[in-house]
């Protein structure tokens, strides 16, 4: 059907005069209209609402309207409700919008426009991504410098614990998306077989409502920070400045841009796969990206419902989470943590798709046990909705569900195993092709390893009570999701680069980079289990004596991982310019978004490709199996 | 349902596997280099942690931290040979399978698809590794839970507030700053907050729970050392988080007692 649209394109040249309003909305615009309506709202709201008693509920009210009318505004500039309205007025965008939209023939500025292409929108996912990892390292720099410094100290409370609480929200956001937003929009669909997404204007929606928050969050600084950390714990939240304000404004619609996507994401691999590719020829990546968002549909919407609660306590009294008032923080506590602990596989279960991709491509391997791969994917996303509570082991909620969650959470590391399974099966007397994608499955079983078992550590109960909030459970989360999510993400990186870009990626600076991440992370978070074991609470500015060498060597470690990241930056901004040209399949894979040229063209495939095997084909067929 | 078919499919390709094939699988050379690789991470893994863990961990002050420490050493060496599993194909395809080069490897590995013997050893062996766990999980959790049902406990009520600690000894009428608890007396922990919540700490004891405000939690202990240990707030709670921190005196009875019937500050109590 695309095809023929092309053809009608290529007869009807004068047709760019019906392209109306959309022509002249881009971020520019967007910025513009959020603005004006932001200072507008702004002045209006604080004429209208009185000054009474509580005079903070009057500011939080404020700002809120300001923000709510930003991000109205914004949305409106980018172009964002075009398309609804002439709908709501019976009159859908025709084909030339639909080709303009696509971004045909508009070079760079389509970058800066609501444009539907699926590739545009992976491409500014992945700067996005890019940006939104340096911000969160620099501040990831800040703690460790202010920990390093004998006992701590140098960075005043007040700022230091906002650094925290930005450092955990940038890099959540930013691990949620590092793979299904760049690859899973720019190489699943063409990994299936089609030309776009399901709904390509859902897609840009979704980007663009993330760019929204950015002025959001930045706004933050000016309005006191969030010194309650990323969690947004009540009463503490309640308590705080008005940036606290900002953060339930960017988690609110970072839910709505995470649902888009995965909606979006969804129905494009159930509705949209080539002919011939049935569940089982259907390459892994496309199940674990599914399973990902399909997990997080149920997840954050009720995580933004706990922060409307929460905007309803500030601006209203509401008194939901306030126990002064007969609010319960434990009722913020279970809503927080019922998405607090699927987030954890929406951000996992990808990275290890993402590798489990790469493997047999280097291994010259059969996938091993894609059966087992699937149940593995699919019994961690079923019993990972039932494992929140151990994360309130000690809250006194409700000891009496200790035991049952303890369960459910142990049984997870039978589906986590398989995991393991498929990739050690795949590599075992397979070939090692030394080349950076392979690097990182080897680095991601060597972390996801220990962040494993640090995890069954913390799902005993009488463990949980010594270990839980010191620097121990610190450093496990980062091995789960920086050792193993964001390894198999740099990894997706290396190994779709050529694709994305039409480029390779700097092997070499690859490399450097590689070992410099790799070994500062052990020393890192060995410094910092080493610290919690002694003792250590987490999201401490100040800490005693005795932790001093352990801190000291974590800071030293992050210095490491962190000029490893700008030597990755370096070697992806000089190799996405002039480096060697990719071929189209590079790595000589098997998955169809190596069949298609490089660079992709607007349509994706030329004639869309039949299916008729998995995409795992390698090796020669005999009889022996081990 | 196309899981179900999926998992019929690969029904078929179960083999019988014989004792004579399992000595000829061990024998073979890849699986020779995978076990002696294998040995080297168990044994280091395990001699490591063996070495160091149990320094890195804080001292023990109770029965409590015992079992926390014990756990600790448990879970590691049970997880140390799985690791080690990991860790062995890992390093025996690096050493022995490596292919450097900008060409791909050449096509001619086995193309084996799936193993329905390592599936099937893979689940049963870490489904008993997660029995094991839980069984361990809900006993030592019923041992810590001893000193909370003690008929003679001690009873003390702790509140926590902005940055604060504070002790109240309901038998005495007693309010302090610093905790003073009696050796090998159970006693069990009424804590509360004032305003936000914050996580009540005996580093060296191996309890902690939150406080809330406007609830009660309960925690219990039975001190096993005379010594200082330390209160530490692991809850973020805001601007002085990091500082809201006091100490534990645990001392004899008859000590105890002396304090209890000392009417003057806590201050002038000499830290022991
Ligand atoms: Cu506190």
């Amino acid at each position: 059907m695309a095809s023929e649209l092309i053809t009608e394109d290529r007869t009807r040249h004068s047709a760019k005069k019906s392209v109306g309003i959309i022509r002249h909305l881009n971020l520019g615009t967007a910025v513009i209209v959020g603005a004006l309506l932001a200072v507008t709202v702004n002045r209006i709201a604080t004429k209208l609402i009185i000054e009474g008693d509580e005079t903070w509920r009057r500011h939080d009210q404020i700002v809120m309207a300001t923000m709510l009318a930003w991000f109205i505004g914004f949305m409106i500039g980018i172009g964002a409700l075009v398309g609804p309205t002439r709908w709501f007025f019976g009159k859908d965008l025709n084909h030339d919008e639909a080709m303009f939209l696509a971004g045909k023939d508009m070079g760079i500025k389509r970058y800066f426009r609501y444009t539907t292409d699926h590739k545009v929108v992976g491409i500014q996912y992945l700067i996005l991504t890019i940006a939104l990892f340096f911000i969160g390292g620099v501040l990831a720099m800040l703690i460790r410098t202010n920990l390093g410094h004998e006992s701590g100290g140098l960075i005043p409370p007040q700022v230091y614990n906002s650094i925290v609480g930005f450092h955990g929200l940038i890099m959540i956001i930013a691990t949620i998306i590092m793979i299904t937003g760049p690859f899973g929009n720019f190489i699943l669909p063409i990994m299936i077989g089609a030309r776009d997404m399901a709904f390509p204007r859902l897609n840009a929606l979704s980007f663009w409502l993330l760019i929204s928050i950015l002025p959001i969050l930045a706004a933050t600084i000016a309005l006191g920070g969030i010194p309650m950390g990323w969690s947004g714990y009540n009463p503490l939240a309640d308590q705080g400045p008005l940036g606290v304000d900002s953060y339930i404004f960017t988690i609110v619609i970072f839910a709505i841009s995470s649902a888009v996507a995965g909606a979006n994401i969804t129905t494009t691999a159930m509705k949209m796969r080539a002919r011939g590719m049935n569940w089982s020829r259907t390459p892994l990546f496309v199940f674990g990206t599914v399973a990902s968002v399909a997990l997080a549909l149920p997840a954050f919407p009720v995580f933004m419902l706990s922060q409307v609660m929460s905007a309803m306590d500030r601006a209203f009294g509401a008194n939901f989470f306030n126990p002064e008032f007969g609010g319960s923080a434990w009722l913020y506590e279970n809503l927080f943590w019922i998405m607090g602990h699927p987030e954890v596989y929406v951000i996992l279960i990808p990275a290890v798709v993402a590798i489990m991709e790469i493997t047999p491509v280097f291994a010259r391997k059969p996938l091993f046990s894609f059966n087992m791969a699937i149940v593995g994917i699919f019994g961690i996303v079923g019993l990972s909705i039932f494992v929140w509570a151990h994360h309130m082991y000690i809250s006194g909620w409700a000891p009496l569900l200790n035991g049952p969650f303890m369960l459910t959470t142990e049984l997870i590391s039978i589906p986590t195993g398989l995991l393991f399974l498929v990739i050690l099966g795949t590599i075992w007397r397979g070939s090692v092709w030394t080349r950076l994608p392979m690097l990182s499955v080897y680095a991601l079983l060597f972390n996801f390893i220990i962040g494993g078992v640090t995890g069954i550590f913390l799902s005993d109960v009488p463990e949980d009570a010594a270990l839980h909030g010191s620097m121990f459970v610190t450093a496990h989360f980062h091995y789960t999701l920086m050792g193993a999510g964001l390894t198999g993400a740099l990894g997706a990186l290396a190994y779709w680069f050529p694709k994305m870009t039409g480029r390779m990626l700097d092997e070499k600076l690859g490399r450097i980079s590689f070992w410099l991440v790799q070994i500062g992370f052990t020393v890192t978070f060995f410094g910092m289990f080493a610290v919690g074991l002694e003792g250590q609470p987490r999201r401490v500015e100040a800490y005693d004596i005795i932790f001093k060498n352990g801190n000291l060597i974590s800071t030293m470690g992050a210095y490491t991982i962190f000029i490893g990241m700008l030597i990755l930056l370096a070697a992806v901004i000089t190799s996405w310019r002039n480096g060697e040209i990719a071929g189209s399949n590079p790595w000589g894979a098997q998955t169809l978004e190596w069949m298609t040229p490089t660079p992709v063209p607007l349509e994706n495939f030329e004639v869309l490709p039949v299916v008729t095997t998995n995409p795992y084909q390698y090796g020669i067929k005999q009889e022996t199996s081990s | 349902m196309w899981l179900m078919q999926m998992l019929s499919e690969t029904g078929e390709d179960t083999t019988k596997q014989s004792g004579n094939r399992v000595s000829s699988f061990l024998s073979r050379r890849d699986v020779q280099q995978a076990i002696r690789a294998w040995v080297f991470w168990a044994v280091t893994l395990g001699g490591l942690g063996y070495l160091f863990i149990p320094h890195l961990m804080a001292d023990s002050a109770s029965k409590t931290m015992d079992i926390v420490k014990s756990t600790f050493m448990a879970f590691y060496y049970t997880s140390v040979p799985v690791a080690a599993v990991v860790l062995a194909i890992a390093t025996q395809t690096v050493l022995h399978n490596r292919h450097t080069g900008t060409a791909p490897p050449p096509d001619d590995n086995p193309a084996i698809e799936t193993n329905q013997m390592a599936n099937i050893v893979w689940v049963v062996i870490s489904s008993a590794l997660c029995v094991f766990l839980l069984v361990w999980g809900l006993v030592v959790d019923n041992v810590v839970a001893e000193p909370s049902r003690a008929a003679n406990a001690t009873v003390v009520n702790v509140t926590g507030q902005q940055w604060i600690w504070t002790f109240n000894y309901p038998d005495a009428h007693k309010d302090t700053s610093e905790l003073y608890l009696p050796v090998d007396q159970p006693v069990i922990f009424k804590v509360q907050s004032k305003d936000v919540t914050h996580a009540f700490w005996i580093v060296q004891m191996g309890i902690k729970i939150n406080a809330n405000r406007g609830e009660i939690t309960e925690t219990a202990v039975t001190p096993n050392k005379i010594g200082v240990f330390d209160v530490r707030c692991a809850e973020l709670c805001g601007l002085l988080h990091a500082h809201m921190q006091t100490r534990v005196h645990v001392v004899s009875k008859a000590d105890y007692e002396k304090w209890l019937a000392n009417q003057g500050s806590v201050e002038q109590w000499p830290a022991s």
